[in-house]
């Protein structure tokens, strides 16, 4: 057990260095690091990536469907997990975390409502060298730019401790809702908190979608313990962050009526059915940009209490590996378009279809 | 000889009959939104009232009177059309009022240490904009018009005046 643990953390470590090779050349305030290896050897990162891919998931799944046999101690795993990552440069595979930080700058620096004014209108803001997305008006929801206050003035002024500050900051939240599951099953929690994609896109790359699905989960929490009010300022709360969690309202009515007929309430099905919604509106995205990989985190959090269905469990594993495959077409070729959006999608698709002819084939037992 | 005539003749010909040719500002106006009388123009002068706290900030001052600005001159613009002189004239003055606001703003904003170059660019060009709109529409108006509503009291409106003021604000903005 020991040995796999000590390889998951020790991939983590390597896959943070690896992010170093990804600083940007506009970043003036990490030049130092700058290789411009993520320009010259985009094929070696490539094969880098897949390789530690891999074999984070491939420790993930040995982890997860031993979780009965092996006496994994909670506290220290996610000690390790978030020391191994919290160091890495967040924006190796996504620039979003830029686009946190200029966003939190246009409001509590420059004072101006990020929803009228585009980053790139402070001319001259030396952000906006690295900034993506700087024509942009703010993309996420008003409580998510108010929580940013914390991080943006720890940051003291200083890029890079703002930079850190907001991935500590991300990072809590990723404590938050592992320490929140655990509290409604603690089996469950292991299959949120080692799962590479959410490991990557909460402590690495740092996207707010953990700090959307904290606030979600609590909400149902505290719907279990009749706190209704409270529940509903924290799915609020959740939708002012990222409004896919708006999707999550049917459960809500479906639990509102269970509650006013006097029906025990089934905390299996909640699960179930915001799994269900959370993935169909992952589904959909594609309608509004694209597919990305940190959207799964929406409904990864509530299959992993779905943890009795075992299949569904591998399924939702080998989907999250497809998912950062995805990234390999642009890493491995620096272009966007031609061929990139199919073979991202046959990389995606390809595990997923693997497993399920492996387990049809188990199934019938042909493989016996 | 012949040629120096024909030429002498078209100069006099475009002297006869005088055409003003106003510079083409690549600025554009907005649309023209919902007219005084209707119950969404109503809700308009709520969510103009809104709006004003919604844009707060430096350049959301700038960007918020600026718009209505454009907003009040094309309704103006429009209503002088119909000949609704009255609520033209009193559009034309709002305008004014925006108008004038959004030099402050800039300056606030070079006093708060933001680049304000493209926001001087822009309000030159709105303000070139305007100024073309309001020397053609000058031509076809009447120096001044008695308005006389029912059962008040009538009202000289002096529009050749109200454009040289209008121009005037804009003039200064260049």
């Amino acid at each position: 057990m020991n040995i796999v643990v000590s390889i998951f953390i020790l991939t983590l470590v390597l896959f943070s260095i690896f992010t170093y090779s990804f600083v940007d050349i506009n970043l003036s305030y990490l030049s130092n690091l700058y290789t411009g290896l993520y320009l010259n050897q985009r094929i070696l990162l490539s094969i880098i990536y897949s390789s530690l891919i891999v074999v984070l998931f491939s420790c993930s799944y040995f982890l997860l469907t031993n979780l009965n046999r092996l006496k994994l101690n909670l506290n220290k795993l996610i000690l390790f997990i978030v020391l191994a990552t919290i160091f890495a440069y967040p924006a190796a595979l996504t620039f979003d975390i830029f686009n946190y930080i200029t966003t939190a700058k246009v409001t509590f620096l420059y004072q101006e409502n990020p929803y009228v004014v585009y980053p790139i209108e402070m001319l001259n803001d030396p952000y906006l060298a690295f900034t993506r997305a700087a024509n942009k008006t703010a993309l996420y929801g008003p409580f998510w730019i108010l929580l940013t206050v914390i991080p943006y003035f720890l940051g003291l002024g200083s890029f890079i401790l703002t930079l850190f500050s907001f991935k500590v900051f991300i990072a809590l939240f990723y404590i938050g809702t592992i320490y929140l599951m655990r509290r409604i099953d603690k089996t469950a929690a292991f299959f949120l908190a080692l799962n590479p994609l959410v490991i990557i896109e909460s402590l690495i790359s740092s996207h707010n979608d953990i700090v959307m699905i904290l606030f979600a989960l609590l909400s149902l929490y505290l719907f279990f313990q009749k706190n209704y009010m409270s529940s509903f300022l924290s799915i609020l709360g959740s939708v002012f962050i990222k409004p896919a969690t708006l999707f999550l309202t049917p459960v809500y009515l479906g639990l509102l009526k269970d509650r006013i007929f006097g029906k025990k309430i089934n905390q299996e099905k909640a699960f179930k059915y915001s799994a269900i919604l959370m993935f169909i509106i992952f589904v959909l995205s594609p309608i509004r940009e694209e597919l990305y990989p940190w959207y799964a985190i929406w409904f990864i959090t509530f299959t992993s209490f779905l943890r009795k269905n075992k299949f569904l469990q591998s399924l939702v594993l080998v989907f999250s590996l497809g998912l950062m495959l995805r990234y390999i077409p642009y890493m491995a070729t620096g272009n966007y378009f031609g061929l990139t959006p199919i073979i991202r999608n046959i990389l995606m698709i390809t595990p997923v279809l693997i497993f399920l002819i492996y387990t049809w084939l188990k199934r019938y037992s042909l493989l016996r | 000889m012949f040629r120096y005539y024909l030429i002498l003749f078209l100069t006099f010909l475009i002297l006869l009959f005088p055409r003003n040719i106003f510079a083409e500002s690549s600025y554009v106006l907005p649309y023209p939104s919902a007219m005084p009388g209707s119950i969404i123009y109503k809700l308009n002068l709520i969510q103009e009232e809104l709006l004003r706290f919604w844009y707060f900030g430096d350049f959301g001052q700038f960007k918020y009177n600026l718009s209505q600005s454009d907003k009040y001159l094309v309704e103006a613009k429009t209503l002088f059309d119909y000949k609704q002189y009255l609520l033209a004239f009193q559009d034309l003055q709002k305008s004014d009022k925006y108008l004038k606001k959004i030099e402050p703003a800039i300056l606030s904003a070079k006093k708060n240490g933001k680049n304000t170059t493209d926001k001087k660019k822009l309000l030159k060009e709105a303000a070139e904009k305007h100024i073309e709109e309001l020397l053609k529409l000058k031509q076809n108006l009447p120096q001044t018009f008695k308005w006389r509503p029912e059962k008040q009291q009538g009202r000289t409106l002096n529009l050749s005046e109200a454009f040289e003021n209008s121009i005037r604000v804009r003039q200064e903005a260049l």
